[in-house]
């Protein structure tokens, strides 16, 4: 059966048509947008809708990027049109874009609207949405031939993660610090669920919800095995921490802000893969030799 | 000059029925601190907490969930204390020095400075042990320049000090905005700072806040009896022989100090140093020598209960301290306000 999967994933695949335009859907702020031609000057303004344009190997339709979009390299050379909280909808209009894909939060859609700029809002955000928005997107920009191969290509990588460390003897327990109010994931997060994947028990229930600000005391408590998102020093010098079995064995990995590794678990887009094996192998580095 | 007598200084009898109360109210903190010390994401029995504190006091080793009673909740609820005290002693301070009823502890600037401190640092990527230092560093250039600006040859005028307090500390908030917009991913761990935050409260912090505390403390306590005379003007004051720009310079020095050193190791805790002095004036008069000592006894009361409510409440997550406070202390204050309509 495992072997008959990528055949059958594969027909399904190439089963997709090309897209008729004019193409009407409703995006992620519960707009209805009709998109009347195949775009082709494109602004993104989140850092995983460029890279998945990208990956679709439509580098060349972006014509604009926020600021913090900086994968693949090439980006990097595109007119930069600020970030979340000040974005610069001149400079996206001097572009002359036919479409312009935004996250869900800011007020971009009703300025560009109001410019008579077509506005999509596709912002993935859990795990499962890395996929189905990867294949809206396929859609919208008449890749969805290319978006369902990367798809698959996508669960073919985590899957051979996973087969390795879903069956690890030990699974550590682990407390995920996203801040240090202290904010952390809860297991059906996107984070949470990478964490998952990566072989680890998150030591926060489901119940707590996704973002949930904790008691420090609960880590005490809980005593995990592996702390990410602090550094030693601060873990160290925390209240009552230096005794947390992490602390004491040193398994405790900072993620700075802005650094490689924090833009892989922060960006959910087609480098999901490379970010569940960036965290197997913290999790599980003797899998991972 | 009867008139004088009786506005500055309280009648026997009214001090002997407030003692009562005061005795009341220093009960109730106690026994907020105790509950304080026993519930949280684990509850622990009185006995074992008593254990632990003793423990802990003679340096014996600690076991189990001892070390979660003294080395976590022990700091924090004392934490919570002396910045509760010291945000409410120096916001009756402010309102008595400037006469003004809108006055709170982070009317010089203190806060905004604090805060462009901490952000700073947080942007450059400092050491996270840095970042109260920057930030005490920020609150007290803030109030300095507020005092530089609002001078007048050697006379600090109240309008002029509210007024270039109010505008340093806008300057400094925007500083803080920009530098955030420029590094968007770490706006949660400024946040976090900003927003007041007793969760990582530790022995060091207590002890790095105490002796601005107590410094800064005994100093507005001791001019507690001139803040008095200040209530009558400052024309009135000067006849009477009180040195009134002097004074007004040292209180708010001192007051600076002490919010300063609370606000870098707690975050912005507001509500406390506005309403507090309020609640205890209605309480327990308007003599300064009583309400400064009784506000702060009230003001660490108040954050060690709100801080208890907020990580119990919907535990094992927490609520942030400052919404707790609010709520708390809000209708509990304009109950206050009505009752005394209806007199």
């Amino acid at each position: 059966m495992y072997r008959l999967l990528p055949v059958l994933l594969l027909a399904a695949a190439t089963s997709a048509a090309a897209t008729t335009y004019p193409l009407t859907l409703t995006d992620d702020l519960g707009r209805r947008v009709t998109l009347q031609a195949e775009p082709k000057r494109v602004v993104s303004v989140l850092p995983s809708t460029t890279e998945t344009l990208c990956a679709l190997n439509l580098c060349e339709r972006l014509v604009g990027v926020d600021d913090y979009s900086d994968f693949p390299a090439s980006v990097s050379k595109l007119p930069k049109v600020g970030g979340l909280y000040n974005p610069n909808v001149e400079a996206m209009v001097a572009l002359k874009p036919d479409l312009v894909v935004v996250s869900k939060y800011g007020k971009l859609a009703e300025s560009l609207t109001a410019a008579g700029i077509t506005v999509l809002a596709i912002n993935p955000e859990t795990y499962e949405e890395v996929f189905s928005k990867t294949l809206v997107l396929g859609r919208v920009m008449n890749r969805e031939a290319q978006a369902k191969a990367l798809v698959i290509q996508m669960r073919r990588d985590i899957a051979r993660i996973e087969i390795l460390t879903k069956n690890a003897v030990v699974k550590p327990t682990a407390y995920y610090e996203v801040d240090p109010t202290p904010y952390t994931v809860g297991p059906n997060s996107f984070i949470g669920v990478l964490l998952g994947k990566a072989g680890a028990v998150n030591i926060i229930p489901a119940s707590l919800g996704d973002f949930p600000k904790i008691s420090p005391e609960l880590v005490v408590q809980q005593n995990p095995q592996l702390i990410l998102g602090v550094d030693l020093a601060t873990a160290r010098a925390r209240p009552g921490w230096a005794g947390i079995a992490a602390v004491k064995s040193g398994r405790v990995t900072a993620i700075a802000p802005g650094s490689p590794l924090d833009n892989l678990l922060t960006r959910p887009g087609p480098r999901l893969p490379l970010a569940l094996a960036a965290l197997a192998k913290i999790v599980h580095p003797e899998l991972f030799r | 000059m009867s008139a004088i007598e009786s506005a500055a200084l309280p009648r026997p009898r009214a001090g002997f029925r407030a003692s009562g109360r005061t005795l009341l109210l220093l009960a109730l903190v106690l026994l907020a601190a105790l509950l304080a010390l026993g519930l949280g994401s684990v509850n622990i029995a009185p006995a074992e907490t008593l254990r632990a504190v003793w423990h802990g006091l003679s340096g014996q080793p600690l076991a189990g969930s001892e070390v979660i009673v003294w080395q976590l909740r022990f700091p924090r609820v004392a934490l919570g204390l002396l910045v509760g005290a010291s945000l409410a002693l120096c916001g009756g301070a402010y309102q008595g020095v400037f006469r003004n009823p809108l006055a709170d502890p982070y009317l010089m600037g203190v806060a905004s400075g604090a805060g462009l401190g901490a952000t700073l640092a947080v942007v450059l990527g400092w050491n996270t042990a840095l970042v109260p230092l920057a930030s005490l560093a920020g609150a007290l250039l803030s109030v300095s320049l507020s005092l530089w600006l609002a001078r007048v040859g050697r006379s600090l005028p109240p309008i002029r000090l509210i007024l270039s307090g109010v505008v340093v500390g806008s300057i400094m908030t925007a500083i803080s905005t920009y530098l955030l917009l420029l590094t968007e991913d770490r706006v949660r761990q400024v946040f976090s700072f900003t927003l007041g935050n007793l969760a990582f409260g530790g022995w060091h912090q207590v002890l790095v806040v105490l002796p601005y505390a107590l410094v800064g403390g005994a100093c507005l306590l001791l001019l507690a009896r001139a803040l008095n005379m200040l209530q009558l003007g400052d024309l009135t004051a000067r006849s009477l022989g009180l040195p009134v720009e002097r004074l007004r310079l040292l209180i708010i020095v001192a007051a600076s100090l002490v919010t300063a050193a609370a606000v870098s190791y707690a975050g912005i805790i507001g509500f406390v140093g506005l309403m507090t002095p309020h609640l205890v004036r209605r309480l327990w008069g308007p003599d300064y020598r009583v309400l400064l000592p009784v506000s702060a006894l009230a003001g660490g009361g108040l954050l060690v209960l709100s801080d208890l409510l907020a990580r119990t409440l919907t535990r094992p997550t927490e609520l942030p301290v400052g919404v707790v406070t609010t709520l708390l202390g809000g209708p509990f204050f304009l109950y206050l306000l009505r009752q005394s309509r209806d007199e």
